[in-house]
């Protein structure tokens, strides 16, 4: 009988060792945050670019996490991604126009969704959509950033598309930031030669935010530093009306070549034989009053 | 048996393998039946499960702090040593916890089940108890199969805990990772329904029904000579070692 009860108090010993084992792994290696709790509603985003964006990412507000990436679609015909986001019934307290923003955590690290809150008062409602939202920073447009180049084009307000005329554009590509006073108001859409001329045709895409640019603003291709890229610089005018959708600048400025620079130092000797020396105007308007 | 010895491989394998299948249902039957001998359920849970507990903890400990050691040193390639503790969490809970666990256990327990059932068919002690009216089935199969199911996921979760221990000690320890990057980074990680229940216990539950089921069915089984009892033990740890791994395999794709 003293066996038997030997066995029984040692088999009890074991499963209370085991099932305290068990306790000790589900709550002292996992987190009690990463269990789903209970029911979510679902709500909608678009995003220009989702990055390396992946199914089940964390959604978050100010850094806790609040749910996880459902799905990811692409739009039917449009270049954009749709996002479902499932965050968690105990956050219903959402502005609709909160920003949605794929961050990544760390420099290597997985990308999520990371919501700032609006100032409305509406929450946004279960299948409702964030309609503000800024794309997947790409470590390409991080570098061009640095160099003072293009930033990617949100969605923060839709755009509007001016053109104009450069006799030389230099390295311009497209995606090439905008700038007025040193901030990016907006890339540039395509550079082209219509039929028939022998100019660049440059078109611009600018921030509806900034639609206040007088319409006799001119245009100059600068370039960023010294190896930098070249980037369109908007100098404003004094007109009363502003530039609209389809407009074309008038006054242009071509891109300087480090090339020409370099020859006119050597011809000219110095800056002050400027006025007697054969410089041609690069640094003049170029098409100065041409409409 | 009643293969014939000329029957070839597949025939001979299909056999085995109905054969298991009915004498799991059996037992599935006679398991109501083998509660008025609980005592012998915790006998043999005390044989196969407390028995093995030395083992199982010695082999998580060396697991997590081999794991913890070789992970360090890849992941410092990267300089993502932080990584260690999540890492070694993971690798464990989901797949070497129960997968080493159930291997251990199917040599340490598995085999003498087998062969303790296999001496007593040698003995004719089953027939005897035919003869006395007492069921084997109920009585003697039963027990150790119940016995089994139970002990492996409860030995599963302490190799589990054994082995984050051992690679706590290895990498905060000795190689000095933060303690609080180690234990906050896996706390992050792992998941409780995917990792824990879903890693460790069901797929130990269900290895503990294999195991247990390959070592009674060896046992029943066995001819009744020592050649046979011999054989029949050595079967039951191929077999169960197969089936843990092709098991595992087939539950990983439909659990991932």
């Amino acid at each position: 009988m003293t066996q038997r009860r030997s066995y029984a108090f040692g088999t009890g010993l074991f499963i209370v060792l085991g099932f305290a084992a068990l306790a000790y792994l589900a709550t002292q290696t996992t987190s009690v945050a990463n269990a789903s709790q209970g029911s979510s509603y679902t709500v909608e985003t678009h995003f220009a670019n989702i990055g390396q964006l992946k199914n089940r990412a964390p959604v978050k507000i100010a850094g806790v996490r609040v749910g996880s990436v459902q799905a990811i679609d692409l739009v039917p015909g449009k270049e954009e991604a749709k996002v479902t986001l499932s965050i968690d019934d105990r956050h219903k307290d959402i502005p609709e126009d909160s920003v949605a923003t794929i961050f990544t955590s760390g420099l290597l690290g997985d990308q999520y969704v990371g919501i700032q809150f609006g100032q409305s008062k509406t929450p946004v409602k279960e299948g409702g959509e964030i309609g503000l939202t800024r794309p997947a920073q790409q470590l390409e447009e991080m570098i061009g950033k640095f160099f003072g180049g293009g930033s990617a084009p949100d969605r923060l307000g839709g755009t509007f598309h001016v053109t104009g005329s450069f006799t030389n554009v230099g390295a311009l590509q497209p995606g090439a930031a905008v700038k007025m006073a040193g901030v990016p108001i907006g890339s540039v859409d395509s550079v082209t030669i219509k039929s028939g001329s022998s100019e660049a045709t440059v078109t611009l895409a600018i921030d509806k935010r900034y639609s206040q640019i007088p319409d006799d603003s001119a245009g100059a291709v600068f370039t960023s530093g010294l190896i930098g890229s070249q980037y369109v610089a908007i100098q404003p005018g004094g007109s009363p009306t502003f530039l609209a959708e389809g407009d074309q600048l008038i006054l242009t400025q071509s891109a300087l070549q480090l090339e020409d620079l370099i020859g006119k130092f050597l011809v000219n000797g110095s800056p002050s034989d400027n006025k007697s020396g054969g410089a041609q105007g690069g640094t003049q308007p170029d098409n100065s009053g041409k409409k | 048996m009643t293969t014939a010895r000329n029957d070839n491989v597949v025939v001979r394998s299909l056999t085995q393998i109905g054969a298991c299948g009915i004498f799991l249902l059996t037992i599935l039957a006679a398991i109501p039946r083998s509660f008025r001998h609980g005592r012998e359920t915790i006998r043999q849970i005390w044989f196969v499960g407390a028995m093995s507990l030395t083992i199982v903890m010695t082999c998580g400990l060396f697991v997590g702090m081999v794991l913890g050691l070789q992970l360090y040193d890849v992941l410092s390639i990267f300089g993502g040593t932080s990584a260690t503790g999540t890492v070694v969490a993971i690798a464990i809970y989901r797949e070497l916890g129960p997968v080493v666990t159930a291997l251990l256990f199917a040599g340490r327990a598995g085999t003498s089940v087998t062969a303790e059932i296999g001496l007593m068919r040698a003995t004719d002690q089953l027939d005897a108890m035919e003869m006395m009216a007492v069921d084997p089935i109920a009585y003697v199969i039963a027990p150790r199969f119940l016995a089994g199911v139970v002990a492996l996921p409860l030995l599963a979760v302490v190799f589990c805990a054994m082995g984050v221990f051992g690679g706590h000690l290895v990498g905060v320890t000795w190689l000095g990772i933060d303690n609080g990057t180690f234990w906050s980074n896996m706390t992050a990680t792992v998941d409780v329904h995917k990792d824990i229940i879903d890693g460790v216990l069901l797929k130990s539950i269900a290895f503990g029904i294999v195991v247990s089921l390959i070592a009674v069915f060896q046992g029943y089984t066995t001819p009744p000579t020592s050649e046979g009892v011999a054989y029949a033990t050595t079967r039951t740890v191929v077999a169960s070692s197969i089936a843990i791994l092709a098991l595992d395999f087939v539950l990983t794709s439909f659990l991932i």
